[in-house]
C-alpha cells in the first residue's frame, strides 16, 4: 500500500480490536509512509499483547502462571519492561499497587532477565499497566517509521505526539456520551472509572473493599499515566507523590 | 507535555453529556485492498446460510444471527487469494462496523474497524437512531466526529467485534465447505 489512505483530509486513521478493546491509530501524512508505520504500530501493540495477555496461551505471563514454584522463564522485552514498572510502584505505594490483585503480591521476581515464581498462587494481572506500555510501543514504532504527528488511543489510554494540540474528551461509562475536557500537546492521558456497574473491578490492599472512582492522569509516558490512575483512584489523593516524580497531574472526576 | 484543562469544565461536569462521537475510518473496498494487496479484483458475493447451515453454526456454538452475508472474493489473475467479509455489530453505546480479512486456509489475514459512532447508551436502542446509518457508506455518513479527538475514559469493551468476528470466520467456513463461496 504507497498511497496513504483518507489522503485528502490530510491524515491516516485506522483502528483494529487489540487489547480488548478498540486501538484507534493516527498520523499526519508528511513524506513518511504513512500507512506502512501505522501497520507497525499495530504490529507492535500485537507484540506486546501476545507477551502480556492473560488470554493467550503463549504468553509469557500464561507461561509464567502454568509454571510451579522455584522455576522461572525468560522475558521478552515488554514482559520485563511492564514488570519492572509495576515492582516500583508496588515499593512506592506500600503494596497499593499489586498486579497480583492480592492473590501473592510477593510471589514473583525479574532477575537477569527471567521471571522466578516464589509462590504457586501468585496470578498477575498487567491489565493495569499493560495498555499504556502498548500505547508508548506504538507510538515509538510510528516514530521511527519516520511519523512526526500523531496519536494512538488504546480505549482510553491515549498519547499524542508531534505538533498538534490533542483535544480530549471524556466518556461518561453511566449513561454513554462525552464531553470535552481538556486539551494535550505531546503526552499521555489515561482515565479509569470504578464503580458497582464498571468492568474493571480495584480493591483497597488491606481490607479488600472495592475501590470506587473515577480519575485521570496526564504524563509524559502512556505507561505511568495509564498505571498511576489506580494509584490515584485507590489512595483518593490527587497529589500524590509519585505524581511529581513522573511529571504528571491527576484529576477525579 | 503540557495540558490545558477545558476553561468551563467544573461546569460540564455537572452538565449531562451530549456529544454523539462518530468516525469513519475506511471504506469497505479501501479495507479489502488493505487486507489484499496483492489481488487485481474483488468479487462482491452474498452468501446465505439456509436452515440447516445455521443449525450447524449453532451447534458450534456460534450465533447465527443473519442468514446473509456480504463477502468481496479477492483474485488474482482469476485465482482466488481469500475473502474479505463486513458486518456491523451493537453494544451498550457504540455502533461498530468492520472488516475481517480471510485468507484461504482458513486463518484471520486482518481485521479493520471500518467506522465507529456512539452515542447515549438508551439512545442506540431507539430504531430511529439506528435507521440513520442504514445505507449508508463511509462518502455520504455523518461525520460529528471529524476534528481529531480523542476520548478517554471507561474502557470500551470489543467483546462484541470479538465475537463477530469468530461468527463470520465460522460462516465463511461452512460456506465454502457447502460449495457456496468457492
Amino acid at each position: 500500500m504507497n498511497a496513504p489512505l483518507h489522503a485528502s483530509t490530510g491524515w491516516t486513521r485506522r483502528a483494529q480490536p487489540l487489547l480488548g478493546s478498540l486501538v484507534e491509530i493516527g498520523v499526519r501524512d508528511d513524506g513518511a509512509n504513512a500507512c506502512e508505520a501505522v501497520d507497525a504500530a499495530f504490529a507492535a501493540v500485537r507484540e506486546v499483547q501476545a507477551c502480556l495477555s492473560r488470554f493467550e496461551a503463549d504468553s509469557d505471563i500464561s507461561r509464567f502462571h502454568a509454571l510451579r514454584r522455584g522455576e522461572s522463564l525468560p522475558m521478552r522485552t515488554s514482559t520485563s519492561c511492564v514488570l519492572a514498572a509495576a515492582r516500583m510502584l508496588q515499593l512506592d505505594t506500600d503494596g497499593a499497587f499489586d498486579i497480583s490483585l492480592g492473590s501473592a503480591p510477593d510471589g514473583w521476581r525479574c532477575e537477569g532477565g527471567r521471571l522466578l515464581k516464589l509462590d504457586d498462587s501468585v496470578q498477575l494481572d498487567l491489565g493495569g499497566i499493560g495498555k499504556g506500555h502498548a500505547v508508548d510501543c506504538a507510538v515509538a514504532a510510528l516514530i521511527a517509521n519516520g511519523c512526526t504527528t500523531g496519536w494512538v488511543n488504546a480505549g482510553g489510554d491515549l498519547r499524542g505526539f508531534g505538533d498538534a494540540e490533542w483535544p480530549i474528551r471524556l466518556r461518561d461509562e453511566v449513561t454513554g456520551g462525552v464531553r470535552p475536557f481538556a486539551s494535550l500537546y505531546d503526552g499521555a492521558f489515561a482515565t479509569s472509572h470504578y464503580d458497582r456497574h464498571s468492568r474493571s473491578r480495584l480493591a483497597h490492599a488491606v481490607g479488600g473493599s472495592i475501590v470506587r472512582a473515577h480519575v485521570s492522569v496526564a504524563a509524559p509516558l502512556c505507561l505511568w499515566a495509564d498505571a498511576l490512575t489506580k494509584v490515584i483512584a485507590i489512595s483518593g489523593d490527587t497529589a500524590h507523590p509519585l505524581l511529581a516524580r513522573f511529571g504528571a497531574r491527576a484529576w477525579s472526576h | 507535555m503540557r495540558v490545558v484543562v477545558a476553561a468551563s469544565v467544573s461546569a460540564l461536569v455537572i452538565a449531562a453529556p451530549t456529544s454523539a462521537f462518530a468516525v469513519d475510518y475506511l471504506s469497505a473496498d479501501q479495507a479489502a485492498k488493505l487486507m489484499f494487496p496483492e489481488a487485481d479484483a474483488f468479487e462482491a458475493r452474498n452468501v446465505t446460510l439456509d436452515a440447516a447451515q445455521l443449525q450447524q453454526l449453532d451447534a458450534q456454538g456460534v450465533r447465527g444471527r443473519s442468514a446473509s452475508w456480504p463477502v468481496r472474493v479477492a483474485k488474482r489473475a482469476g485465482a482466488t487469494l481469500g475473502f474479505v467479509v463486513t458486518d456491523a455489530v451493537i453494544g451498550k453505546v457504540e455502533l461498530i462496523d468492520y472488516a475481517v480479512g480471510i485468507a484461504l486456509d482458513g486463518n484471520i489475514r486482518q481485521v479493520e474497524i471500518l467506522s465507529y459512532r456512539e452515542s447515549h447508551g438508551f439512545e442506540i436502542r431507539l430504531p430511529a437512531w439506528r435507521k440513520q446509518f442504514v445505507g449508508k457508506g463511509s462518502a455520504s455518513t455523518l461525520r460529528t466526529g471529524d476534528d481529531i479527538a480523542n476520548i478517554s475514559g471507561a474502557t470500551l469493551s470489543c467483546n462484541h467485534v470479538t465475537d463477530g468476528v469468530r461468527r463470520i470466520v465460522a460462516v465463511v467456513a461452512l460456506a465454502r465447505r457447502g460449495g457456496t463461496l468457492a
